[in-house]
């Protein structure tokens, strides 16, 4: 066999209301995230590792930056004869000239990509997490129930699980996997915490047939639409058991833990071992020079990449390329994204800051105390800050604030735009 | 007339570079690392890159294996594309004598089928050897100005350093009246770079004219001078032959003090982040809780958890806890255990050091290398490719341990100033 059967498409593209100021240039799967990366590389590494080398993202929020960011595909390997990653938007035609309405409608609009490439299976995956899984163990468990519809799902506390897509599995296969008894999306009052990762692998035709029957709905969700439909209809849908790290990040809390759970003694998210990999062509990151460091440089539990200059203080924090740290200044507990320069005297506690600051002398950002517990304080990109300027913690400052907006200080938990 | 841009340019890549010892042993000099992530011929290669040059031709002769994984497409220097590439130029067999190339010049004669198919206005011939930064479209524009048969790249060096070099006196205008080649007692200090610009059409004509000419430096450019325009363009700024295990080691050390002058990444200096080992793969770099890192180079993939000072990591770099870096080049993937202390020393790909082991001990910094005084006797110590030191080893100062050289292979746990340690056959 040559010509390889699975195809992939990856749900990258929608406007989440998550991550507050983060996600207001740029779709979810695109922020960056592991000190060098983005967090659709995941998944596009997942899909590189388990040898689905033919994908299909489909993309509508300020796609930009995801385009620059997939390049020809040659990053994950996906550039050959049979290899490629195609990137889906939408588009005018004589008869559909809408948006994607939601996820389902996506797809189903771009049918004929996927039916061009006959597939015998069909990987739907969201580009939003964070998690290591090799989909051919997925899909031979797929294959060995005969399912119309694989779905992975891992336990969650009972308490959370109300934000996800929610099944009851019976035990069909012990740890490896059951049959989808009942399937609920965001359930108010969850019965089961077995909850959905958002990696689906279709039979092609039970999807073309769900996905057409769906276009009279109004609502075009897999997780809200598709699913339960094929739930009631008595279809062969399976759960398959997945039990390593998934990060979600919904909330910027959570996009910050996910970040703390590559530092510390033995790291969560451990990326070479994971076998992660970004296109380093993006933001060209290949051309940086190793990270320099001077004489009085401090750091400590932290990831830097190259292209970074540290001559103060780092602690507990990930550091993207071209960011410069001056004598003097601190940050820890923080995630600060690339091409930000903290001058002289600069206190960071807490804090995620997105590209393309700068940062003037003394300025303190978050809990003075350097303790982690507080809230997180986010940054927007493009901004210069006022020298001595105090943002108190939880604070959201939004991108592109022109010199006149900023006061001396910005209060905890207050909005600057 | 055509672009500068369209000039032709001869990459010479072939030197042995044996003074720096182990370092040379499998690669050639061109492809020996520098900077944590770069190999030297990167700046070559990025200068004609930045220059806006789009043809190559790349002379190789001396263990080019690694030279042509690291050059791969060209794409890494925008060389890759419908009229622009990279040609690796290996030697052939010709007529008779030595197939081996015998000087600059007879490498060039050579391949006068590449230039045959490459005809241009001119050809720049640059070392592949040099760690610089220039732009040599303006250099072009300048030997075109000054209707040049040949410009060479000069720039004023210690007189002290001038029997290292070719010597050219120029006049008023910058014409090269009288030429030196490694002179014993100079008249100058006007240095040549070993960068050339020849008109497409002289270079042809001087190369079938006397067979004998097999160097540009002692034969073609003391004939031109003679009878030929042969101007000197001037350069003034950061250049180093780093041929020596001094000069080399030194030249590392400048990256990290930015007021040196070199700056590799304000140069635009690019690498082949796809060839083995590189940071194609590599995450960031990481720094354990306790570590120490001041005044160093630190690449992607290293994960520190002891100290490293005044110091240049390559990619995938691993120093223990308690261990101590010091003073020293470390190539990619190398190991240092914990409690191991190494101190002024170049360590060549993947060498491990084992725990609690002093590589660089002691005072003896003056004990010149017993096999090869000339190459090591300022105190460096070499560890080749692959080397696995044991625990608790005590290696001196200027010493030399070969490459793969294994636990059980160490006879003693010392090696005292200036020893080396070689396997035979190797």
């Amino acid at each position: 066999m040559l010509r390889p059967t699975t195809l992939a498409l990856i749900l990258a593209g929608g406007r989440v209301d998550e991550l507050n100021v983060l996600t207001y240039y740029r779709p979810k799967s695109a922020v960056p995230f592991g000190g060098f990366g983005r967090v659709i590389d995941f998944a596009l590494s997942n899909l590189m590792n388990s040898g689905i080398e033919q994908v299909g993202i489909l993309s509508q929020y300020r796609s930009y930056s995801l385009i620059n960011h997939i390049g020809t595909g040659a990053a994950w390997d996906m550039l050959g004869r049979y290899r490629h990653i195609s990137i889906l938007p939408p588009y005018l035609g004589s008869e559909k000239n809408d948006w994607y309405k939601g996820s389902a409608d996506a797809i189903f609009k771009n049918l004929d990509y996927v039916e061009y490439h006959r597939p015998e299976e069909i990987f739907i995956l969201s580009g939003d997490h964070i998690y290591r899984m090799d989909y051919q163990e997925m899909l031979d468990y797929h294959r060995h129930k005969d399912a119309d519809l694989t779905i992975a799902f891992l336990r969650v506390p009972r308490d959370k699980a109300h934000r996800f897509g929610v099944a009851a599995l019976n035990d069909e296969d012990g740890e490896r996997g059951g049959r989808v008894e009942q399937y609920w999306e965001k359930p108010e009052e969850p019965e089961s915490d077995w909850a959905s990762l958002t990696v689906l692998c279709f039979k092609p035709e039970v999807l073309y047939t769900a996905l057409r029957e769906n276009q009279s709905s109004s609502s075009f969700e897999f997780g809200a639409d598709i699913i339960p439909m094929l739930v009631r209809q008595n279809y062969r849908v399976y759960g398959y058991k997945f039990s390593g790290y998934w990060g979600y990040t919904k909330t910027v809390e959570e996009y910050w833990q996910s970040n703390m759970d590559l530092l510390g003694d033995a790291p969560k998210i451990n990326l070479e071992e994971w076998g992660f990999r970004t296109n380093l062509d993006h933001r060209r990151i290949r051309d940086f020079q190793p990270l320099m460091t001077g004489e009085a440089t401090s750091i400590s539990n932290s990831l830097v990449y190259n292209g970074c200059i540290i001559e103060g203080e780092v602690k507990n924090s990930i550091i993207f390329p071209g960011v410069h740290v001056k004598k003097g200044a601190t940050v820890e507990n923080s995630v600060i994204f690339f091409n930000n320069k903290i001058h002289e005297g600069c206190r960071f506690n807490k804090v995620v800051a997105d590209v393309n600051s700068s940062y003037g002398t003394n300025v303190v950002i978050g809990s003075e105390s350097g303790s982690a517990a507080g809230n997180v304080t986010v940054m927007g990109w493009n901004n210069h800050v006022p020298r001595q300027t105090r943002i108190e913690e939880g604070a959201t400052i939004y991108p592109n604030l022109t010199e006149s907006r900023w006061p001396s200080i910005v209060t905890g938990g207050e909005v600057l735009r | 007339m055509s672009p500068a841009k369209d000039a032709l340019v001869l990459l010479l890549a072939g030197g042995v570079g044996s003074r720096l010892n182990i370092l040379v042993k499998r690669r050639a000099k061109p492809a020996v690392p520098f900077g944590g992530i770069y190999r030297i011929i990167d700046f070559s290669l990025s200068n004609v890159m930045n220059s806006g040059l789009a043809r190559v031709g790349v002379l190789t002769q001396y263990k080019p294996l690694s030279l042509m994984d690291h050059l791969g497409s060209g794409e890494a220097w925008d060389l890759a594309g419908r009229s622009r590439g990279v040609k690796i130029l290996p030697p052939r067999t010709g007529e008779s004598d030595s197939d081996w190339y015998h000087g600059t010049a007879d490498a060039v004669r050579r391949n006068i089928d590449y230039l045959y198919d490459n005809p241009a206005n001119e050809v720049v011939v640059l070392s592949g050897d040099h760690i610089y930064q220039m732009d040599f479209d303006a250099m072009i524009e300048y030997h075109r100005s000054k209707k040049a048969d040949i410009t060479v790249g000069m720039m004023v060096v210690d007189k002290s350093e001038i029997h290292q070099f070719g010597a050219g006196i120029i006049d008023n205008h910058n014409r090269i009246v009288d030429w030196e080649e490694k002179p014993k007692e100079p008249r100058t200090n006007l240095a040549s770079m070993g960068i050339y610009v020849f008109e497409y059409d002289y270079l042809l004509d001087a190369l079938r004219r006397d067979k004998n000419a097999v160097d540009f430096g002692m034969h073609i450019l003391p004939h031109g001078i003679a009878n030929d325009n042969v101007f000197a363009y001037p350069f003034y700024g950061y250049w180093r032959d780093v041929g020596t295990i001094q000069s080399y080691w030194q030249a590392n050390m400048d990256v990290i003090r930015p007021d040196s002058g070199i700056w590799p990444q304000k140069w635009e200096i690019h690498t082949n982040i796809e060839a083995e080992g590189m940071i194609a793969d590599r995450a960031p770099a990481f720094f354990r809780s306790g570590s120490t890192v001041r005044s160093s180079l630190v690449s992607a993939g290293s994960v520190i958890s002891g100290t490293v000072l005044n110091s240049v990591i390559a990619p995938g770099v691993v120093v223990e806890e308690g261990a101590v870096v010091k003073d020293s080049i470390l190539f990619t993937d190398c190991v240092v255990k914990k409690n191991a202390v190494v101190d002024l020393c170049i360590l060549d790909k993947r060498v491990t050091v084992g725990a609690g082991s002093v590589v660089g001990e002691g005072n003896g910094y003056n004990v010149a290398n017993i096999v090869e005084p000339s190459h090591l006797y300022s105190g460096i110590t070499l560890i080749g490719k692959g080397a696995r030191l044991p625990d608790n080893m005590t290696v001196g100062r200027n010493c030399v341990i070969d490459s793969r050289v294994y636990e059980s292979q160490f006879v003693s746990k010392t090696l005292g100033d200036g020893e080396s340690l070689l396997l035979e056959n190797s």
